[in-house]
């Protein structure tokens, strides 16, 4: 059952349209993530669901009722900027917003234990959230948008500046949320994390979104079962081979990619391009990565499955780990 | 055009109780206050070696205790209010934006005015400690307060309403970051304490001046509380100063709840 829908929301800046007919629903208790690159509009969505901006036509509803002012303790934001008091105990943070959204006596100190609880705060009651680690002090934040107990949480990009193990240990906690049932509308440009958490996906690109499912069939949109990343000089010798043994190809950063239409062995594609000079060649299976380049590519019209990809393309995960490498 | 209702959902609908908003914003800068202490030890010293050094200057022209009477109520006014309510106030606004809590607030049922009175309340405990801490010193220097304790609260009172208003203006609208603190505080409000006579005698002050002076509230305050604790006015005698910065304060108030839904929206608009 769907407890928001975005319907038709349209909304410019300066003339600029930045949410075009944008429609998108979020079921009770799911996980939904908004992927998309930079500038494609998630941002604006977020603050239209928040009513911190009014939409030019469409309306938001949460359980049905259009979003207003009215209505602001629905939904819990937690900024991606860790937006807490940092000379406050973790505790203190929470009652204050607690007593900001009006809860005060017994259902306060109830909610405010349960936060503690559930976010694994109590060791840290007596110490300033200025001197916890950026993990901790994620987990007060998120713990802060929950202290309302809101119909649906908004987590904007959760993970953002936090080290590899705080991520992992947010990833834990955000998969406990998802089991109590809280509803949660995520962002997020790690898209090994939204594979991880999110129920459904949609990739936004240009005010609206291009593709949306599970993960299972947003992969099917890679009309392959396997990718072969290829590194050669000889490029249009690769191309021909592949043309040749009927596989697809796509560029991802400096590489070429390959698209296997059945899962193949290592060996076996380095014995298909033997007559080929190659230097290095990976088979890796496809990934959310694959298919989000495969939608917001395509979606620009840009795609050339096999034109060159832009390298400042910030949407594009794959590119950016490819060249790190 | 998009809809816009009221709504209900499953989850517990929080009231929005004016007072427990007011008194969690004060309690929330309080303790910040008291964990930072720097801000408290400086708005502590200041005003006492201020009021140490203007009584022992005037000692010229009349007794300590004479000197000391007359001198108490402009520090408190002018050096220990001035800073810790007024600069306070841009201060908060500055670090709520800074650490981006603005923004949490924003998207929170919380009341404008509740915003305002929580720093009102706030700073008037901070007021009330600084005007113990001057009266102590100014007793110790042979001082006497002369006139009624509650109307010199009432004083310090609408004085703090005074200076959070105008420090909601300066910060709204001049200070973005904490380097921008101390501009509007010296560009705005230094003028103000000296035409008000705060460190001398308004009888300097050409006839020209002494008439702008009857609009700024720092005047009124200084005036009254002069009168109050230094000669022991009654009602009657400060009734002028009184209705003005009654009227101030709730000029104040409404500059309050303005400037904080322009931040709001200048907030909206990041």
């Amino acid at each position: 059952m769907n407890l928001v829908r975005f319907e038709r929301i349209r909304k410019s800046f300066a003339g600029k349209l930045v949410l075009d007919d944008l429609s998108l629903s979020v079921d009770r208790g799911e996980v939904y993530g908004l992927l998309g690159p930079n500038g494609c509009g998630k941002s604006t969505a977020i603050n239209v669901l928040c009513n911190l901006l009014d939409p030019d036509a469409g309306t938001v509803r949460i359980a049905g009722d259009a979003v207003s002012g009215d209505a602001k303790g629905l939904v819990g934001l937690c900024p991606q900027d860790i937006a807490l008091y940092r000379d406050l105990y973790p505790g203190e943070n929470l009652r204050f917003f607690a007593q900001v959204y009006g809860l005060s006596g017994s259902a306060q100190k109830r909610r405010v234990s349960e936060l503690m609880e559930l976010f694994g705060l109590e060791r840290f009651g007596r110490m300033p959230v200025g001197s916890l680690s950026g993990g901790w002090q994620r987990r007060v934040h998120i713990a802060v948008a929950l202290v309302h107990s809101p119909a649906i949480l908004v987590l904007d990009e959760p993970t953002s500046a936090v080290d590899l193990e705080a991520r992992h240990e947010l990833w834990h906690l955000i998969d406990a949320l998802k089991r109590t049932g809280t509803t949660i509308l995520l962002t997020t440009h790690h898209l090994d994390e939204a594979e991880h958490l999110c129920s459904r996906i949609g990739i936004m690109k240009n005010g609206r979104i291009a593709k949306e499912g599970t993960v299972a069939e947003l992969l099917a949109v890679v009309p392959a079962q396997a990718i072969a990343l290829v590194e050669t000089a000889t490029e249009d010798a690769v191309l021909r081979r592949a043309e040749e043994l009927g596989w697809g190809i796509r560029h991802y950063a400096d590489k070429l990619g390959c698209l296997l239409p059945q899962q193949a062995s290592l060996r076996a594609v380095v014995d298909a391009l033997r007559d080929v000079d190659v230097s290095a060649v990976s088979v890796q299976r496809v990934s959310l990565e694959h298919a989000y380049l495969e939608v917001v590519q395509s979606a620009t019209g840009a795609t050339s499955h096999s034109g060159p990809v832009r390298d400042n393309d910030e949407a594009s995960p794959l590119i950016r780990k490819e060249a790190g490498r | 055009m998009p809809t816009r209702t009221a709504r209900s959902n499953g989850a517990p609908t929080p009231t929005r109780p004016m007072v427990g908003q007011t008194l969690a914003i004060a309690r929330r800068i309080l303790t910040e206050y008291v964990r930072q202490r720097r801000s408290l030890i400086f708005w502590a010293v200041f005003p006492a070696l201020m009021l140490l050094l203007f009584g022992l200057m005037y000692r010229n022209n009349a007794s300590l205790q004479a000197s000391f009477d007359t001198t108490a109520a402009g520090i408190l006014i002018g050096a220990a209010l001035f800073f810790s309510c007024l600069g306070g106030t841009v201060s908060l606004i500055v670090a709520e934006r800074e650490r981006r809590t603005l923004r949490r607030l924003l998207v929170s049922p919380l009341r404008p005015a509740a915003y305002f009175l929580g720093l009102v309340l706030a700073l008037s405990v901070i007021a009330f400690c600084q005007a113990v801490i001057v009266y102590a010193l100014a007793y110790a220097m042979g001082a006497r307060y002369h006139g009624s304790v509650w109307l010199g609260v009432l004083i310090v009172a609408l004085s703090v309403f005074a200076y959070v208003g105008l420090g909601f203006c300066f910060g709204a609208r001049f200070a973005k970051r904490a380097e921008d603190v101390n501009g509007p505080v010296a560009a705005f409000g230094v003028p103000l304490l000296v035409l008000a006579g705060t460190f001398f005698p308004v009888s300097l002050l050409p006839e020209f001046l002494l008439k702008l002076a009857f609009l700024d509230p720092v005047f009124h305050m200084n005036q009254a509380l002069k009168g109050v604790a230094g000669r022991g006015a009654g009602w009657v005698e400060i009734s002028t100063h009184l209705h003005f910065l009654v009227a101030f304060a709730a000029v104040a108030l409404a500059l309050g709840i303005r400037s904080y839904r322009r931040l709001l929206l200048e907030e909206k608009r990041a």
